[in-house]
């Protein structure tokens, strides 16, 4: 049960980070790109989880109760990284969203292909 | 109040937030509180560096309260503290050039530049100057936010393209960076650099390989690498003028620093330094190759700047004790000639909107100075003597000649006639054609000249007298290479 | 204070000083430059032969000293310098920009005495670095066809000069030493090929200031489009300067076995003679005439100095300096001649003897010494070549250099007719002789040419002590220069068969007389109408002289030497990298996905490869 849990945490973030991975460099769309961009992000956030998961872990907090199954504990680490991590992925996809506005009012489509005035 | 490294990011963090604050007070103090600030770091610099030189030792700060390996801490060493001088420095005398950059840009528009720069700078100095590499991520990531949008000022340009680009590639990177940070520390658990650079050894090296490409390429796309570098082209070419100098200065500098971090203390894998000499190479090579082939001066000028990263790659590649000088020398003077480069650049075609080659014909009579400031840098770029770039170029050589890579030396001078060729292409249009177009010529503020007249100086100074930096650097690359005591230091503090 | 650093802070700080001078009190300008090559002049020769200077700088070491060799060439750069800048402050007067012309005239200047005080390579390579750009700063002055010329001009001064600095690393990469003295001590024990490979690029560096084939393409560009009072130093002085390279790296660098690399060089140097002398020929311009006989002059130099015998090194130091001589005369004499008249051309300009007589007789002396007449020093130079290549058994080369010196008449004959003899044209009937400053250096120079020729002696001893530093006995006999003449005593004999020397002067002398006297007792005044032409009557302004396809037989013979240039060959090699290079640029295609497709590419070639090949 707890490998199952553990494979299908593992497996789902991978999916995830291959589902975002084809977004991001097969769709034309912008802002199909920018949901890629965030569903990597989401794949790699419970990779991130996912290493500090412990089957019927505790909280990693030190109390009487506690501290003779220390082994049980949750490694803080990781979910401490994952939400420092999840703010920095929600502060670019809003710069991405504000840039997609600006392409689209600027060029009048959202295919990133027309949207070559630089180049070479 | 202490002196001590945390201003570095303290400090224009929190005038990054206060800005908009105090511009409601008094719309200059906006303007000014950015400059204040730079002026203490930079006068802090001096202080830290002098006393890190003359007592030998390291600075290692620790932030609240937590020691290493548990807390994140700052390292202010000879290399790190170097690179964050040169960056408060730099980022000074941008900030002079700034403040009377754009006069008809509105108040608030003013308000967010300064915001996003001082993150900028903070993120920058930030990458390099702590001593956890999750921090490091965080801080790439400041960076790279900010330069998203810094890119993406100006409205009527086609920033948005350039900044869409950037932040799609610059996704990547935090995301190979950030998978990366994951499985290293599910290998050593351990965030602290020098903690990981300890445990590094026991790591299975199947694992420690695919961590270091993941790294590599990660980095790489920050260092401007080919084929990573898509994005920077077309960023340098749409961000304000300014902030072209701070990319080639700052932005760039601490990609590479992130990555030489992680090759050199973290990994210490000699496999991978030929890797670095080849992509260095092909860098060069194929950047300066289309530098030659630009109608664009700004563009031509991001082309050569990535073929300058490629080559402080192939120093840091080479690996020995003089190429790494070599390395940092050549990433100061590309910081400073780059920059005045792109400052009095901007000037030449202020406003022009395509800012083509053709727009500078001539333009040597109608701004004497800094086309003469231009010309000088173009020079002191290329190598030519009695400026900078002369002697970083000719270390790099001598170390390649000392290991018998004679191919690199002769990829580099053939490479470095193309560039020979572009920038007095430039020199030529500057002064010896009639002028034809009728854009209105900008007259650069005095704060901008004097700007870009410090960078001069200090390119003629060093060239004339290559000592009065080569004994930093020489420090710089001393305690770049000694991992045993970036270790020790580090963890000494935390064990007390 | 150091006479080598008051030279050199002398000349830079001067430089920058007639740069402000310029903007503030250009009133000054003129008088300050000259002061100033005079002291420099006078520190220089007053200087101790002894004075050295050794220091450390970004943990290089380095050392400078005038050695004897250097000293022969700091004569030249010296005494022209001061010459062309006095001749400068009337050639250039009213033009704009002074301030930077001087400014770079006296960067170049201190750079060749850089150059020559250096004993260390890398002073050597900063200097002449800066030699390189400050020159074509001047290259490019006149902003006329700057693209192609100035272009090709630093294209190649690049490739010389990065070949210099790539000979120069590997010399340190193997003895870890920038010194020369090490280094001439040290270079034999590396290996052959890494020697081979450090004398060609250093060829290559010097080759292409001393204009020496396939590397010349520039030159011509470059001395005809500068203001001809610098050329007056570049073709004189600064093409020297690899002259002075080539000395360092034959006698000192190459070993003695290694006879094939003075062998190329000595032919590569007969067919630039040969092949800029047929150039020259059919030039109608004055300033390219000139530019390609100084390629073919540089060309005697390094035969000379390539045939490696004591006569031979002796003739091509002698002929440097004395191209230097009458090559900066003659420049010079075509600078007056743009200067007063406007053009250089010779299908336009004729006539100007009666104008301008000093500049004529100046450039008839030089013209004399150039085309080997005697009793000038071109023969004494030339037979002094040829005795060289005769008696080591170059029979090939005296027949090219043969070639070359006769058609090198030619030439010679043209300059003097094209704009000094011949009709008058009432188009250039204001034309007045040039000013003063500008004559003073000319007449100079000449006087120099005809003492060389007949006392030979007092060049040649600084170039025996040169040679002695090359490590050649010395031979001259020990007389006073005075006697060291080619028409009074033995050594005359030796060398110049007296006989042949005093006759051919004497029949020279005997028959100008016979001309002369004929032609004044002869004389007549007429009009234009007074001429039998077919009953037609000639106007004023119609050219009765014959200035047009001047050498059409001579250019119809050898054209198909000529048809086509090398310079073509680097001109579709150069198209075809730009298309090469264009397509190279497609790669950066705008898209940004497919900027993050290389991203993952990359990637997963790393992944794959760096398994296998670095050992992870």
């Amino acid at each position: 049960m707890n490998e199952f849990l553990t494979i299908s945490f593992y497996g789902t973030a991978i999916v995830l980070m291959l589902i975002g991975l084809y977004a991001a460099l097969a769709k034309k769309n912008l802002l199909k790109i920018v949901i890629g961009l965030s569903i990597i992000d989401s794949g790699l956030h419970l990779l991130f989880v996912a290493i500090g998961f412990i089957s019927n872990g505790t909280a990693p907090i030190f109390s009487p109760e506690v501290l003779e199954s220390a082994q049980q504990m949750v490694d803080p680490v990781p979910q401490a990284l994952v939400l420092t991590a999840i703010v920095i992925g929600f502060a670019t996809t809003a710069v991405a969203l504000a840039l997609v506005i600006r392409l689209y009012k600027h060029h009048n489509t959202a295919a990133i292909d027309e949207i070559k005035n630089l180049k070479w | 109040m202490v002196i001590s490294p945390v201003h570095y990011i303290a400090l224009p963090l929190m005038a990054a937030f206060l800005i908009p604050l105090f511009g409601k007070l008094n719309k200059d103090l906006a303007r000014i509180i950015p400059g204040l600030v730079l002026l203490y770091l930079s006068y802090i610099s001096v202080v830290l560096m002098n006393q890190i030189i003359s007592s030998n030792t390291i600075i290692v700060e620790i932030i609240a309260g937590w020691r290493p390996p548990w807390g994140i801490n700052l390292v202010f060493s000879p290399f790190t503290g170097f690179l964050a001088s040169m960056f408060s420095m730099l980022g000074f005398v941008i900030w002079m050039y700034t403040y009377n950059f754009k006069p008809e840009v509105d108040n608030a528009q003013k308000q967010k530049f300064y915001v996003l720069f001082m993150m900028l700078i903070t993120g920058a100095t930030g990458i390099v100057l702590t001593g956890d590499i999750f921090n490091l991520f965080v801080f790439l990531e400041i960076t790279a936010i900010s330069a998203y949008s810094l890119t993406a000022f100006y409205r009527e340009r086609d920033g948005a393209e350039a900044a869409f680009k950037y932040l799609l590639i610059g996704s990547f990177s935090s995301t190979l960076i950030l998978l990366a940070i994951l499985l290293l520390y599910t290998q050593v658990g351990t965030l602290n650099m020098a903690e990981i650079a300890l445990k590094m050894p026991a790591v299975d090296p199947y694992m420690k390989g695919v961590i270091l490409i993941l790294f590599f390429v990660g980095f790489g796309i920050e260092a401007e690498m080919f084929p990573l570098n898509g994005w920077s082209p077309d960023v340098y070419t749409q961000a304000p003028g300014p902030i072209g100098a701070i990319f080639a200065g700052m932005v760039v500098k601490a990609g590479i620093y992130g990555l030489i971090r992680v090759v050199f203390t973290l990994f210490d894998v000699k496999e991978i330094l030929p890797l670095l000499v080849i992509i260095g190479m092909i860098t060069m090579a194929v950047a300066e190759v289309i530098a030659l082939r630009q109608g664009k001066l700004k563009r031509m000028l991001a082309y050569s700047s990535i073929g300058q990263m490629g080559l402080v790659v192939v120093a840091f590649g080479i690996g020995t004790h003089e190429s790494v000088f070599a390395a940092i020398f050549l990433m100061f003077n590309h910081a400073i000639i780059k920059g005045m480069l792109f400052l009095s650049g901007t000037y030449l075609v202020y406003n022009s909107t395509e800012k083509t080659l053709d727009d500078v014909d001539g333009i040597g009579k109608y701004l004497p100075f800094t086309s003469f400031l231009f010309a000088l840098g173009s020079l002191a770029i290329v190598g030519m003597p009695p400026f900078a770039g002369f002697w970083s170029k000719l270390y790099l050589l001598m170390a390649a000649a000392d290991v018998r890579l004679m191919a690199v030396i002769a990829i580099i001078l053939v490479v470095s006639v193309i560039e020979i060729v572009y920038y007095f292409r430039v020199i030529h249009r500057i002064y010896f054609r009639e002028r034809t177009s009728t854009i209105e010529l900008k007259i650069p503020s005095f704060n901008a000249k004097s700007a870009m007249l410090i960078l001069a100086i200090i390119i003629v100074a060093v060239g004339v007298y290559p000592d009065l930096i080569s004994g930093l650097i020489e420090r710089a690359t001393t305690d770049l290479l000694d991992k045993q005591s970036y270790i020790q230091s580090v963890l000494s503090v935390g064990l007390k | 204070m150091n006479s080598l650093i008051l030279l050199l802070i002398l000349v830079f700080g001067g430089a920058l000083l007639s740069y402000l001078l310029n903007k503030f009190l250009p009133i000054l300008r003129d008088g300050f430059v000259v002061l100033l090559m005079l002291l420099v002049n006078y520190v220089f020769f007053t200087m101790d032969s002894a004075t050295q200077i050794e220091f450390e700088i970004g943990g290089i070491h380095l050392q400078w000293a005038f050695s004897s060799a250097a000293f022969l060439f700091g004569i030249i750069v010296s005494i022209l310098g001061l010459l062309s800048i006095t001749y400068s402050t009337a050639y250039m007067q009213g033009k704009d920009r002074l301030g930077y012309f001087y400014m770079n005239f006296l960067f170049s200047i201190g750079s060749m005495l850089g150059i020559l005080m250096s004993r260390d390579l890398i002073s050597l390579f900063f200097f002449w670095e800066i030699m390189t750009w400050s020159s074509y700063l001047i290259v490019i002055y006149s902003g006329k066809d700057v693209d192609k010329r100035g272009l090709k001009y630093i294209v190649f001064s690049a490739i010389g000069a990065y070949s210099m600095l790539m000979a120069i690393v590997i010399i340190y990469g193997f003895t870890g030493s920038f010194l020369l003295t090490d280094i001439f001590d040290s270079i034999f024990a590396i290996k052959a090929s890494y020697q081979l490979a450090i004398a060609i690029l250093l060829m290559i560096g010097f080759g292409v200031k001393s204009a020496m084939m396939p590397l010349h393409v520039w030159a011509s560009g470059a001395y005809s489009g500068s203001p001809m009072s610098f050329t007056a130093l570049f073709s004189g002085a600064l093409s020297k300067m690899g002259v002075f390279g080539f000395s360092l790296v034959l006698f000192n660098l190459v070993s003695n076995q290694n006879w094939l690399i003075n062998e190329i060089i000595a032919w590569l140097a007969a067919i630039t003679a040969v092949l800029a002398t047929f150039y020259a020929v059919i030039q109608s311009d004055a300033k390219k005439l000139l530019a390609y006989s100084s390629i073919a002059q540089l060309g005697y130099i390094v035969i000379g100095l390539a045939s490696g015998t004591y006569l031979g090194v002796m003739a091509g130091l002698f002929l440097a300096v004395l191209h230097a001589v009458f090559k900066g005369t003659l420049f010079m004499a075509v600078g007056a001649v743009e200067k007063q008249a406007g053009t250089t051309d010779m299908t336009k300009v004729s006539g100007l003897i009666r104008k301008m007589p000093w500049t004529f007789t100046a450039s008839l002396i030089s013209i004399i010494a150039l085309a080997g007449i005697p009793p000038l020093g071109g023969f004494v130079g030339k037979w002094m070549l040829y005795e060289a290549l005769i008696t080591s058994d170059h029979y090939y080369l005296v027949i090219m250099v043969f070639l070359s010196s006769t058609a090198a008449f030619l030439y010679s004959y043209r300059i003097l007719f094209g704009l000094f003899l011949g009709q008058e044209e009432p188009e250039f009937a204001h034309v007045k002789e040039a000013p003063l400053p500008m004559l003073i250096p000319m007449l100079l120079l000449s006087g120099i040419s005809v003492l060389s020729g007949t006392f030979p002696g007092f060049i040649l001893e600084p170039i025996q002590n040169a040679m002695v530093s090359f490590g050649f006995d010395p031979r001259l006999p020990n007389i006073e220069w005075w006697q060291l003449s080619v028409l009074f005593n033995s050594w005359g004999d030796k060398v110049v068969l007296q006989n042949v020397m005093i006759s051919i002067t004497a029949v020279f002398l005997i028959a100008l007389t016979l001309i002369t006297w004929k032609g004044y007792k002869k004389q007549r005044y007429v009009t234009t109408k007074d001429i039998s032409s077919s009953g037609e009557i000639i106007q004023a302004e119609d050219n009765m002289t014959f200035q047009i396809d001047f050498y059409k037989p001579f250019e119809r013979a050898i054209w198909p030497l000529l048809k086509r240039k090398i310079d073509d060959y680097y001109t579709d090699f150069g198209n075809g990298l730009e298309a090469l290079f264009d397509l190279v640029k497609r790669i950066y295609n705008g898209n940004g996905q497919f900027y993050a497709i290389y991203v993952m590419a990359f990637l997963a070639l790393l992944l794959i490869a760096g398994t296998k090949y670095f050992g992870f």
